[in-house]
């Protein structure tokens, strides 16, 4: 089935911005007026901490999370124009101020529909400046929980080590439970996705501290893994409250950052990353493969288990609406997107699986990208 | 080729995993429960001094509401509604927006023919009276199959009209500026026509009522589907609004068709006139036939009412004696045990007539065993049949046609059979558990709030010797007659004589055990007080098991991606129905007119809108008509008629109608706590960001 070639992928790049809702209106209408014609957008939530007064009579404060209503908007272009569009929404909805939100690019190979590049008077209206206000060196932790509640202590634990402000959105996991026959409605299907853009240099540090906190190394706990960050501008607000001093030490963080033009001054674990590699079973796994396809509602299904015929193990599904902003009367913005994680070696023969899948079924409209790892952790038997 | 790749757990670990989900099921649902349980026993022991009577059966009707509401909710969860979903994204997609609104109308439409709770009406509608409340008997006894017709076309209105507005993506507020509005209007215009007054009630009822258990998972998730498939640029809310809709139609026809009605109908009259020979054609056109006006006589009327059915005397004791035999009872008495006539309806010589003396009438309702669980369950697995086999046809029928499958049609299969053994378990596990129990607190409710003897027995004393009657005298000088009598429990109490109960003839005395009211001899503050606290735990109780709330608020925490969570809507909608039963209660206690109490929330309700956001106004007026379900409608209603018993008003229409209108309001002000809080951290950090 998959002894089909695989296309010639094209490069391209993802750029993903997770706003504010009171902002998701304004993103929309800025990536209207830029003529991008396919938008993706799922709703999730971010979390920060909130410094809230403890409860009468007790004194002083206590710490509790709070979820900010988020969209995510994920948009695909050609890598020439990615920095120019990145400027434009930075621009459009006011980026560059803390807490409005995050966005990242991250250069991936798409396969499918033609990539539809900024027309010419889009571009002539933003502009090009350069990549000025973005930074380099940022690494995307991905982890997918499943909803037992150890979700809040991931959450949590990123906040404790001021890794970043995660963005949660949620999804079905399908996979291994898909082959437990009926028994699998004993496993919930629901999965909490966490987002994390984090410094490049201390990637895997947080990765292994996160690992080694929120017990993901135990069985069913999880699966964490990173993708490369090309470049990005990403929220530095963490903590929500009364300023105690003249700036938060994560406007000092971004201040200084801007100054050293990246993140590389960051670096901190060096001695938590030897600490926790002398545990066994903490090894990450590298030649690993991101495929992300994107489909019509309902074609998921077909897709994962063409894959998983193809030798993928597990997926992790959302649903997201796709804005059009050509073609206002078509019913038909339901879209479903699905995230694998598969060996290197197994990733071209799943590719050409799905691409398969959807030459045989038109109607599926797959869009595929895929991307490396740089490393991925999961539970070992 | 799916076999292939299929992993073979062993039966030991399948078991575990199978124990572990179960239990975890029967614990959400335990809780869910385990308040309203609590809370009645509570009442009933600590409030009203009583000890729960038949514990075995309560028991197991409990573990079967329990066991019921784990299995139905996962059947609605897993089976239902992604059914539902899928339908909603397919339709559109495939057969465009008209197919998808004639849908929608067909849907609705056999969800009110499915729904139970509609035979709920009847119930409540039991003691309306022909002569007060002619047009509202009319509607319910004589064509309630019209009845059921105007409901059904509101319904379907509504989900074809809900179908619309996701597709195009539209707000819901301009739907309910001009159906509140309107709505209110017409109520106002009936409530100056003595005839469709009494209509009122039952109108708001009948709104509440139509969006049962099964209706809104369903059609929230066809919603839902349909709203993604349209793929409108940010609409949290999307998927509610429709069961607003479906809940403020069918008032709009229930009304509309006691105008239709209206005219060939009599206007009330008090019980003499109505069954004076001058009024019997009119009471004829009205009953429809000579034996049905004997029956409501029997069944509502007093003495003098039901020797006027009867051309003479003899004809008349005739069939009051006719009474003792089964067949013939059933035609004068339909449902009605003997006994509970005998005590609440005949008189002095008509008890006579069937040589009843007062000694042989079992007194207490509260003692009544019921039906044997097995007949309940039979009739209740029917009703769940009839509910939810419909439906499921109509949706995979709709699949069939797209060609088109579910995600897993194994496991809808399965939920779609565990929803039909869970509503069939939950329903008769509450006609068994939670009505019994809610029938023994709400039937002595009254005692708190009015001077009234508990009943709780009679000792009949034979031979009794009158010589044995003492003479004390009062300190104002009076006289009372009085004998000693054993107590059960050892000791020796002074009781007093009772000329009246003295049988001279069989030298035989029957004593009347009672029991003091609960709060002196008045209607007391601390009573009334009790009652609506009372009323409001039921409310808050009944709401927080209602499965229809947990699938809404599982469906708002996923849409929102949990940044709005569904403890908080499910508190909230809670706390709005129990504020909701109370002023039910208020009305039912000083008989305030329906009209006052349904206008002032719904006025408010209009601009506190008006300031909400999209979303959360869709889901709070959603929640209005969620909260009425299959557990707190039998128990608000057992109270409503313990009440409504006490104060003798002729219906408890109203209850429900508050129960859905007062939900509104807490999660709409639920809302704006949330979101402000949200706009305030959302300040805060563009405050934040300014002074960077």
């Amino acid at each position: 089935m998959s002894d089909s070639p695989l296309p010639q992928a094209r490069p391209a790049t993802r750029i993903t911005c997770c706003v504010h809702q009171r902002l998701a209106s304004r993103a929309a209408e800025a990536l209207e007026a830029f003529g991008i014609p396919d938008v993706l957008v799922q709703s999730a939530r971010c979390v920060r901490q909130q410094a809230v007064p403890r409860p009468w009579p007790l004194p002083g404060m206590a710490t509790s999370l709070n979820d900010s209503p988020t969209d995510i908007f994920r948009i695909t272009c050609h890598r020439d124009v990615a920095i120019t569009v990145m400027n434009g929404l930075i621009d459009a909805i006011e980026l560059s101020a803390s807490g409005r939100g995050s966005i990242y690019a991250q250069n991936i190979d798409d396969y499918g529909t033609s990539l539809t590049g900024l027309s010419s008077t889009a571009l002539g209206s933003l502009g090009s400046k350069g990549k000025s206000g973005l930074l380099t060196d940022f690494a995307l932790i991905t982890a997918i929980l499943s909803g037992a509640g150890n979700e809040n202590a991931f959450v949590r634990e990123t906040l404790e080590l001021r890794a970043g402000a995660p963005i949660v959105s949620l999804g079905i996991g399908t996979g291994i439970r898909d082959r437990l026959g009926l028994l699998r409605i004993t496993i919930p299907p629901e999965k909490e996705i966490v987002h994390l853009v984090v410094p490049a240099h201390d990637a895997d540090g947080i990765l292994r501290l996160l690992v080694e906190t929120t017990h993901m190394d135990r069985p069913g706990g999880g699966f964490l893994y990173r993708t490369p960050v090309c470049f990005g501008r990403i929220d530095p607000m963490l903590r929500i409250g009364k300023p105690q001093h003249a700036a938060s030490i994560e406007q000092i963080i971004a201040a200084v950052d801007d100054l050293k033009d990246g993140t590389a001054w960051r670096q901190r674990f060096r001695a938590a990353d030897r600490q926790i590699a002398r545990h066994e079973g903490m090894r990450l796994q590298h030649h690993y493969r991101e495929i992300t396809f994107i489909c019509a509602e309902g074609g998921a299904d077909l897709l994962v288990q063409r894959a998983m015929q193809a030798g993928a193990g597990a997926a992790t599904v959302s649903t997201v609406r796709r804005l059009r902003a050509d073609a206002r009367t078509e019913i038909d913005g339901a879209r479903e997107i699905g995230t694998l994680i598969v060996p290197t070696r197994n990733a071209d023969d799943i590719a050409s699986a799905l691409l398969t899948t959807h030459v045989q079924k038109p109607e599926i409209d797959l869009r595929l990208q895929t991307l490396d790892t740089q490393a991925v952790f999961s539970h070992q038997r | 080729m799916k076999d292939a790749t299929r992993i073979h757990i062993p039966l030991r670990n399948a078991a575990v995993m199978i124990g572990r989900y179960v239990r975890s099921r029967l614990a959400e649902q335990a809780r869910a429960v385990a308040f309203i349980i609590l809370y009645l026993w509570g009442f009933q022991i600590l409030v009203l001094g009583d000890t729960p009577t038949q514990a075995l059966r309560l028991t197991a009707g409990l573990a079967m509401v329990v066991v019921g509401l784990a299995l139905f909710l996962e059947g609605i969860l897993l089976g239902l509604m992604p059914l539902g979903e899928r339908v909603g994204v397919q339709l559109p997609r495939r057969r465009g927006l008209m197919v998808t609104m004639a849908f929608g109308l067909l849907l609705g439409f056999s969800s009110t023919l499915a729904e139970p709770a509609i035979a709920a009406l009847r119930v409540i509608g039991d003691s309306v009276t022909a002569w007060d409340a002619p047009l509202l008997y009319m509607v319910l006894q004589r064509r309630p199959d019209l009845l059921v017709l105007a409901i059904g076309i509101g319904v379907a209105l509504a989900v074809a009209v809900g179908m619309f507005r996701f597709s195009r993506g539209l707000s819901i507020k301009p739907f309910i500026y001009t159906a509140i509005p309107a709505l209110l209007a017409l109520s106002t215009y009936c409530a100056m026509d003595p005839r469709l007054e009494a209509l009122l009630g039952l109108a708001w009822d009948a709104g509440a009522i139509t969006t049962g258990a099964v209706t809104v998972p369903l059609v929230l998730a066809l919603g839902i589907g349909v709203s993604r498939a349209a793929g409108r640029h940010h609409e949290a809310g999307s998927g509610f609004g429709v069961i607003m809709l479906a809940s403020a139609y069918p008032v709009a026809g229930v009304l509309l068709l006691g105008m239709l009605l209206a005219p060939g109908v009599s206007k009330p009259v008090d019980e003499a006139s109505f069954f004076s020979p001058g009024n019997r054609p009119a009471a004829l056109a009205l009953m429809g036939s000579e034996a049905a006006l004997r029956q409501h006589a029997f069944r509502h009327a007093g003495a003098p009412s039901r020797r006027s059915c009867y051309p003479d005397e003899g004809a008349y004791l005739k069939a009051v004696t006719s009474l003792a035999t089964s067949t013939n009872r059933r035609h004068l008495l339909a449902s009605m045990p003997l006994p509970e006539w005998i005590n609440q309806y005949a008189s002095r010589e008509e008890r006579e007539l069937l040589h009843s003396p007062l000694n042989n009438a079992p007194v207490a309702l509260e003692n009544d065993a019921g039906d044997p669980i097995s007949t309940i369950f039979r009739s209740q697995c029917i009703g769940a049949l009839r509910t939810i086999v419909p439906l499921t046809l109509l949706l995979l029928g709709v699949l069939v046609l797209l060609r088109d499958r579910p995600r897993h049609h194994d496991e809808v299969i399965l939920g779609i059979g565990m929803s039909l053994i869970g509503m069939a378990v939950l329903t008769s596990g509450i006609q068994i558990g939670l009505v019994t129990l809610g029938n023994q607190v709400g039937r002595p409710l009254p005692r708190l709030f009015r001077s009234i003897d508990k009943v709780e027995g009679q000792i009949l004393i034979e031979p009794f010797h009158p010589e044995s009657v003492y003479t004390r005298h009062t300190a104002e000088g009076r006289c009372e007659q009085f004998f000693f009598l054993d107590t059960p429990r050892g000791g020796t109490e002074a009781v007093a004589f009772d000329p009246a109960q003295y049988d001279a003839v069989n030298h035989r005395y029957e004593h009347v055990v009672k029991r003091p009211p609960l709060f002196g001899p008045r209607l007391t503050l601390a009573g009334i007080g009790l009652v609506f606290l009372f009323a409001f735990g039921l409310g808050y109780g009944a709401t927080l098991a209602e499965p229809a709330l947990a699938a809404l608020g599982r469906s708002v925490e996923t849409i929102s991606a949990g940044t709005i969570r569904s403890r908080g809507v499910i508190h909230a909608v809670a706390a709005g129905v129990g504020t909701g039963v109370v002023v039910g209660v208020i009305r039912i206690l000083y008989d305030i007119p329906i009209l006052w109490l349904l206008v002032p929330p719904y006025l408010l309700l209009l601009p506190l809108t008006w300031i909400s956001e999209e979303d959360f106004a869709a889901i709070a007026w959603d929640s209005g008509g969620v909260t009425t379900g299959p557990v707190t409608v039998p128990l608000v209603l057992a109270m409503g008629f313990g009440i409504g018993s006490a104060v003798d008003v002729s219906d408890g229409f109203g209850l429900l109608a508050m129960a859905s209108a007062y939900p509104v309001l807490s999660v709409l002000l639920y809302g704006m706590v949330i979101r402000s809080r949200q706009r305030r951290v959302f300040r805060a950090i563009s405050q934040e960001a300014a002074g960077e």
